[in-house]
């Protein structure tokens, strides 16, 4: 029970994906030389036999582990949840449909040595569909580097390595397994690199992803965006808010001013409108910045309470 | 006075039961019964609820957990604390509520089955064994559901509407939450975070938790079938609480996607508005004496508020999430399922946000 840690944790999140566990684990063994890993397969709660045929895997090569979930809670939180019982120095992340390939493992970690903390694959020659695959994807791919300033080819491939150092420093939580370089830059500080990867088409089972997923990506862009950028100053934000709302007010103003040179008369449609234009702007901009305020009192109240806004980028020994 | 400034639940040593807890073997039955409504005489809901887990051979011990304001209604148990009843009797300092009278006494619960038993009658007590029985065969949670009932067709009308509410949100279903009466994995009471009045859809919430929840069918009580019609007060707070349950099962962990899709839709028509008005101004008509542009406004700067505290909420969230961990690894009969030497015995089958894998995060 008490053999020393592996040098590499393989972390694998799956879901309903029974008739790819097999070749999972013989291309990770085929792919990885000696002994010094382990692959951590997470049950994201499968309706079918994956459960079952982890713990076969698992039976005949030790080096193989099944974290299982209570049930299905996606594969951000699974993806967390192998994170928190990887082993390894270093962690790779990977997906369990085979579409990304073992053999990129090692580049991946000599990559990683380079004196980075997260190295991220990026897919050439791409097996999927354009339309609703390719396009969606590169366009996410841009507002992310846009927003974020993280430069990254792309966020969707799920085949990445980490430094545990680096791991230990963000928790991922909601659908954030998209944003993890972002994540990680925000966040921890780390210093990511990019390396090509190969792309296989899906072999067996279905994708769990179509275009739904717009609405949610464009509201957890938002949500990465603001806590990438202001996350140890929501003031700034939300005043920068108030200001703009508080300088259109000012505008109506203006104009309530020139639109009646000859004074108010009460029968006059523009003796309300623009006036009540003006209120609502400057409403608005009040309660911006008290949201502001607000959004400081809770990031006040977590640094108080010991957990860093900043990290420390590496310690010299 | 002391003891109610300082907010602490007190527990009464009734001396015997005191002792009999601390001595006797673990019983198999921890029945907790939380002290509000409706008062009954709780001597005879002991002795006939208590009747039906001895016949069927198992040790068990009662707690009632009771609030000030029902102070007289437990003296009638202290004629049976001392006829050597299994009873003990957990007092809450202050008002706590319902959802924290049942945390208190599953803290202070040794049972290996806990059964959560409203003080006033809800189905036959032969039903109690029946529901423990579930756990004990591996359930995590075995919920009462009353079938046949008896009451007034009024009655069964709101537990229906209560229902397509509650059980429309989740995916799985429940048939009866409002019964009340349920057989537990103690980690269940232990684990799953309850406040307010959210014990009422505990079956739901364990659900969500990826517990295994059965129910079991259960004759309704006589006494159960008066007919039951609330001040409007009640049914509005009920019809927040589902609110509230929804939004927490569905955007506790993303705010942002509940008020970013409010605050774009607003936003989107405000901005609609504006645009379509801003043509007719570049057409050469007049802004000024229209009313629509006020609500154009209106709408516009309403959603980029509700987007604003979307915003905040992800912050919230994003800083209580470090501590937290949003699953829950899988159980069989309270051993953890999963496989390989860390995962297996440092007792983190706990509920997620107790979850604390080899240190590294607090």
């Amino acid at each position: 029970m008490n053999e020393p840690a592996p040098h590499l944790s393989i972390v694998v999140p799956v879901y309903n994906e029974s008739a790819n566990i097999r070749s999972l684990v013989g291309a990770v063994r085929d792919a990885i030389p000696g002994s010094d890993w382990e692959l951590v397969i997470v049950d994201d709660g499968s309706e079918d036999a994956t459960r079952a045929r982890i713990k076969q895997a698992a039976e005949v090569d030790g080096r193989v582990r099944l974290i299982a979930l209570a049930r299905n809670f996606g594969q951000t939180a699974a993806m967390q949840a192998g994170f928190d019982f990887a082993r390894g120095e270093v962690v790779v992340s990977m997906d369990g449909d085979l579409q990304n390939d073992p053999v990129d493992i090692p580049r991946l970690l000599a990559k990683l040595d380079d004196g980075f903390d997260l190295v991220v694959g990026y897919r050439v020659a791409r097996q999927d569909r354009l339309i609703t695959r390719k396009v969606p994807s590169w366009i996410a791919n841009r507002i992310i580097a846009r927003l974020t300033g993280v430069q990254i080819r792309d966020n969707g491939c799920s085949l990445k390595a980490y430094r545990r150092s680096i791991l230990g420093r963000f928790v991922l939580y909601s659908d954030m397994h998209r944003f993890i370089p972002a994540m990680a830059v925000a966040v921890a500080g780390a210093r990511v690199a990019e390396i090509p990867v190969r792309h296989h088409p899906r072999r067996a089972g279905k994708s769990k992803y179509g275009l739904s997923r717009i609405w949610k990506v464009l509201s957890d862009l938002m949500a990465i965006k603001m806590i990438s950028s202001f996350r140890s100053r929501p003031l700034v934000m939300f005043g920068l808010g108030a200001l703009v709302s508080a300088a259109i007010g000012l505008g109506f103003t203006l104009l309530t001013l020139l639109s009646v040179p000859g004074g108010f008369r009460s029968d006059m449609a523009y003796a309300y409108v623009f006036p009540s234009i003006v209120i609502v702007w400057f409403t608005s901009a009040f309660y911006l910045l008290l949201l502001g305020l607000i959004g400081e009192v809770a990031v006040r109240n977590e640094t108080i309470s010991g957990r860093t806004v900043f990290s420390v980028a590496g310690e010299s020994t | 006075m002391s003891d109610y400034e300082s907010g602490s639940p007190r527990q009464r040593a009734d001396d015997t039961s005191g002792i009999r807890a601390k001595t006797s073997p673990q019983p198999d039955v921890t029945v907790i019964v939380p002290v509000t409504e409706r008062p009954v005489s709780l001597a005879e809901l002991y002795e006939e609820y208590s009747e039906a887990l001895k016949s069927s051979g198992r040790t068990f011990e009662y707690i009632f957990v009771v609030e000030p304001w029902h102070q007289g209604s437990v003296a009638v148990l202290r004629d049976l604390v001392e006829r050597g009843e299994p009873i003990r009797v957990v007092e809450a300092g202050h008002m706590i509520g319902e959802s924290a009278m049942l945390k208190l006494a599953a803290g202070n619960a040794r049972g290996r089955t806990l059964v959560v038993l409203p003080a006033y009658h809800r189905v036959v007590a032969t039903a109690i064994p029946d529901a423990v029985a579930a756990v004990e065969q591996g359930a995590d949670l075995a919920n009462c559901r009353r079938w046949p009932r008896h009451d007034s067709w009024l009655n069964r009308v709101q537990t229906r509407i209560l229902h397509s509410a509650v059980t429309g949100l989740p995916r799985r279903t429940v048939r009866d939450v409002g019964s009340g009466v349920r057989a537990m994995r103690p980690e269940v009471l232990r684990d799953i975070p309850l406040y307010g009045d959210f014990f009422r859809f505990l079956p739901v919430l364990a659900l969500r938790d990826g517990y295994s929840v059965v129910e079991i069918d259960a004759a309704q009580h006589p006494r159960d079938t008066a007919l039951r019609v609330y001040p409007p007060g009640v049914y509005m707070r009920r019809a927040i609480d589902v609110f509230g349950l929804f939004f927490l099962s569905r955007f506790t962990y993303k705010p942002l996607r509940f008020f970013g899709l409010i605050g774009s839709l607003l936003s989107g028509v405000g901005a609609l508005i504006l645009i379509v008005m801003f043509i007719q101004r570049l057409g050469g008509q007049g802004l000024a004496d229209r009313p629509l542009l006020l609500l154009g406004v209106l709408i516009f700067t309403l959603g980029v508020q509700a987007i604003a505290l979307g915003l905040i909420g992800e912050i919230i969230v994003h800083f209580n999430a470090q501590g937290h961990r949003s699953y829950r690894l899988a159980s069989e009969r309270g051993r953890p399922e999963s496989v390989g030497d860390a995962a297996g015995g440092d007792g983190n089958e706990g509920h997620p946000s107790r979850v604390t894998p080899q240190g590294r995060v607090p």
